[in-house]
């Protein structure tokens, strides 16, 4: 069957619910599929921030020195690491007066792979090009 | 028939977004569909056995047997579990315990994916 | 692309549903998403029923919250959780949950 294309859309913010931590969990888990999965058959997920799903992504959080848990920046950072592609609407961005440069890299952990902010336009293009789309 | 792939996320009590779940899967199963259901989030505490079920309040114990009979595959994420006091011993039979590409490699698979999120 | 979305709530944000293209939407109401068929909010049926063509509100979810099939809009088709599977199979090749 090949590689199979998903695209993850977060459109709820982080934190409040555990939904939108979820998509980015899910998505990285994407690296040990194939243990489960036939020779040669593989999944691609497109993590997408659009909407409120672009709040709580900034840099500088402290979840873990606040209420011991793993802060979205870290499991955002982490998808970079395992290089999935991670889309940022940019309209939504400029909509809550979010700077492009308060989204963090993964450059101190080692990642190579950098988020793309694009223009909605962009997700559209990943949700077509994917055989499933799933909310968060 | 095709496969269809459900992602639970919200919890068995208080909102009804997992009966909903639990119903659409009957109804395809019943149409000759393979099902396959993750559950994660706060739908992994309804995984446990002995449930009593009080008229106020959902009940998923029945409902998930009766799938379970039906062929469904029925999977929950371990971490989400365990992290809600669970343990394996005290979970429903039949019921199986992963990690999230478990869900990545049924969508490999399916037809059609719902992914229901949390509320 | 055929994209197929439940729609849960009644008053929700439909921001990403509202950006998204498809070549054919429907929208599925289920839950409180079914108010979207039969509420009339200050007079006004719900913006959400002039998206598409393709409408279908959820019978069980319907009868749960005492609506009737005459309460519902024209446009609206209503549906059992049997011909959701088949509407999801046989109409739409993505599937979404709002």
């Amino acid at each position: 069957m090949g590689d199979v294309k998903l695209a993850f859309i977060v459109q709820k913010p982080q934190y409040k619910g555990e939904t939108s931590r979820l998509a980015i969990t899910h998505a990285i888990a994407y690296q040990t599929v194939e243990i489960l999965l036939d020779d040669g058959d593989t999944v691609t997920p497109t993590l997408c921030f659009t909407g409120e799903g672009v709040l709580g992504l900034q840099n500088g959080q402290k979840a873990m020195d606040l209420y011991g848990i793993t802060s979205t920046e870290t499991h955002f950072k982490n998808s970079l690491l395992v290089d999935l592609d991670v889309l940022i609407c940019k309209e939504d961005l400029a909509r809550y007066g979010i700077p492009e440069n308060a989204i963090p890299d993964a450059e101190d952990m080692g990642a190579d792979k950098k988020v793309k902010i694009v223009p909605f336009s962009e997700i559209q293009k990943a949700v077509e090009e994917s055989k499933h789309v799933l909310f968060f | 028939m095709g496969i269809l792939t459900i992602g639970c996320f919200p919890g068995l009590i208080g909102n009804m977004s997992y009966d909903f779940a639990l119903k659409l899967a009957e109804a395809a199963v019943n149409k000759g569909h393979k099902v396959n259901i993750w559950f994660s989030g706060n739908a992994t505490g309804s995984i446990k056995a002995h449930q009593k079920h009080l008229k106020d309040y959902s009940t998923g114990e029945k409902y998930l047997k009766a799938l379970l009979e039906k062929g469904v595959e029925i999977c929950t994420c371990e971490a989400c579990t365990v992290a809600r006091g669970i343990q394996k011993t005290e979970g429903i039979e039949k019921i199986q315990w992963n990690a999230m590409h478990w869900y990545l490699a049924k969508i490999h698979a399916s037809d059609r994916v719902l992914q229901i999120g949390g509320e | 692309m055929k994209l197929g979305v439940f729609v849960s709530d009644f008053k929700l944000t439909t921001d990403t549903l509202d950006r998204l293209k498809a070549d054919k939407l429907g929208i599925i109401l289920v839950m409180n998403g079914v108010y979207h068929a039969a509420v009339k909010e200050s007079g006004k049926s719900s913006a959400l029923l002039d998206k598409t063509a393709n409408l279908y509100a959820l019978s069980e979810d319907m009868q749960t919250r005492g609506i009737k099939d005459s309460d519902v809009d024209k446009r609206v088709k209503v549906v059992n959780y049997g011909d959701i599977v088949d509407i999801m199979f046989n109409e739409y090749d993505k599937i979404a949950w709002l």
